[in-house]
């Protein structure tokens, strides 16, 4: 009788502390997953800034080298690809990434083209209008830069979290996936320098 | 070919960012300071005039403005320099985001010069990238072509505290100030009805002539009002308000770093 009762308690101890544990452990990870979608539509804000831009900066170069047509229209047709492309917080998968920063990277290395260009029209680099696009771009392309690492910290502490024993049992019982990184890449390269 | 070309390139950068993200950056400043002169551009004096203005800065409006000039930009890109540096060192509040990094490397024999200007989330409303874009254009390289460093900094920061303090003005000693701002008005409530009584007790012991009645009540009121004026304007800027001389620098150093974020917003230029 006396036996039974310790053995009840004993186990009932260790339920609620596998109890606790678990739930800690799994709020944890929510609260991390959560971090990361915050993180991440940050990065798509970012992007989005950059998108936003482009219409301005292109009818801006478009009045003084009209003739570009090739490489105005290269600008035009990125970005549709590249804000047609967006990824879901929910499945923030290795592919998914690198589908979305690939055509990041395309309207990065297109815009570049586009700035190499103005650099043969003078009175368009001399116009104040253009010159503060090209200032809004910069920006723009420094808080890409910003938030991919923001993105990228947060979704490393993340993993960590889902990779690292014990908490990877939790992680799987309840379908917690690894997220995936920016990669230093070809956009990267070849997003638009821009200088006077 | 041009493949390999490629990876080798990738490896590079992928290199390159993992060795910057290992402390390319000086540490934080122990005893902390906004004016941060690694590169030796600035004279004590104008170290210390400059600190004193920056903290008062930071008294008065809660926006910090952290100046840096380093030797060497370890390979980065300035802005980016600037943005890790608001990053690592928090500048700017918690709950405004309200830090502003001024990073300038001087020119040299052999590379140019470059400055970058990182607004904290807070200000990029009130200092949208195209204004510090226009700083540094028109305050501060015209200066440091002529080798003046400090004018430019100067400058900068003047037109900056300018746009900051448009958008967040929050002094430090708030609180203190409004206790202070309490018991100073209680005081003078107190003053004011004591002055009523005592106007009012003596006319009525004057109230003894029937016709003197009206005219005896105005003189003294007028003769009073000017009395309480005075008195109230006493109380205000003598005893319990600030006053010009208890500004906030004369309270000390620069109080710290206080977990301001950073996105990246702000401009760079080069000479």
């Amino acid at each position: 009788m006396k036996k039974g009762l310790v053995i009840f308690i004993i186990i009932a101890a260790v339920v609620l502390g596998i109890f606790i544990w678990t739930k800690n452990a799994y709020n944890g990870l929510v609260r991390s997953d959560e971090q990361v979608s915050a993180a991440w539509s940050q990065v798509e804000n970012v992007y989005q800034r950059r998108a936003d831009l482009i219409p301005n900066l292109v009818a801006t170069v478009k009045g003084y080298a009209s003739h570009e047509q090739e490489t105005l229209e290269g600008v035009i047709s990125a970005r549709s690809k590249a804000t047609q492309i967006t990824v879901d917080p929910a499945n923030l998968s290795e592919s998914e990434i690198a589908r979305f920063q690939e055509a990041q990277g395309e309207l990065g290395s297109a815009l570049g083209r586009l700035l190499m260009i103005t650099e043969n029209y003078p009175d368009l680099k001399a116009n104040q209008n253009f010159r503060d696009l090209q200032a809004q771009l910069e920006g723009t392309e420094n808080r890409i830069a910003t938030e991919r690492m923001k993105y990228n910290e947060t979704a490393k502490s993340y993993n960590t979290m889902v990779r690292s024993f014990p908490k990877n049992i939790i992680a799987s019982i309840f379908n917690f996936e690894p997220k995936g990184y920016f990669k230093a890449s070809e956009g990267a390269q070849n997003a638009p320098k821009v200088e006077f | 070919m041009s493949g390999i070309k490629r990876h080798i390139a990738a490896a590079v950068i992928t290199l390159m960012t993992a060795a910057f993200s290992c402390g390319a950056i000086p540490q934080k400043p122990v005893p902390q300071r906004l004016v941060n002169d690694y590169a030796g551009l600035f004279s004590t004096m104008q170290k210390y005039a400059l600190e004193a203005a920056l903290v008062e800065f930071d008294d008065s409006t809660s926006n910090q403005i952290a100046v840096i000039t380093v030797p060497d930009l370890e390979g980065m890109a300035p802005s980016d320099y600037a943005t890790r540096i608001g990053l690592d060192w928090k500048v700017g509040s918690s709950d405004f985001n309200n830090g502003i990094v001024v990073l300038v490397k001087p020119k040299t024999d052999d590379s140019k010069g470059e400055v970058a200007i990182s607004v904290g989330y807070g200000l990029e409303g009130a200092i949208p990238d195209v204004y510090c874009k226009r700083i540094i254009d028109n305050e501060m390289i015209p200066a440091f072509r002529e080798n003046d460093y400090y004018t430019g900094v100067k400058n900068a920061c003047e037109v900056l505290m300018k746009l900051a303090s448009g958008e967040i003005s929050e002094p430090r000693e708030k609180d203190a100030e409004d206790a202070f701002e309490f018991i100073g008005g209680i005081i003078t409530v107190v003053i004011f009805i004591v002055i009523i009584l005592f106007i009012f007790g003596r006319g009525n012991g004057n109230n003894s002539g029937g016709n003197g009645h009206r005219r005896q009540k105005d003189g003294p009121s007028v003769a009073d009002a000017i009395l309480l004026g005075s008195l109230l304007n006493g109380g205000k800027s003598g005893g319990f308000g600030k006053g010009p001389f208890g500004g906030g620098s004369s309270g000390g150093g620069f109080g710290g770093f206080g977990g301001g974020s950073f996105g990246g917003g702000g401009a760079s230029g080069s000479w």
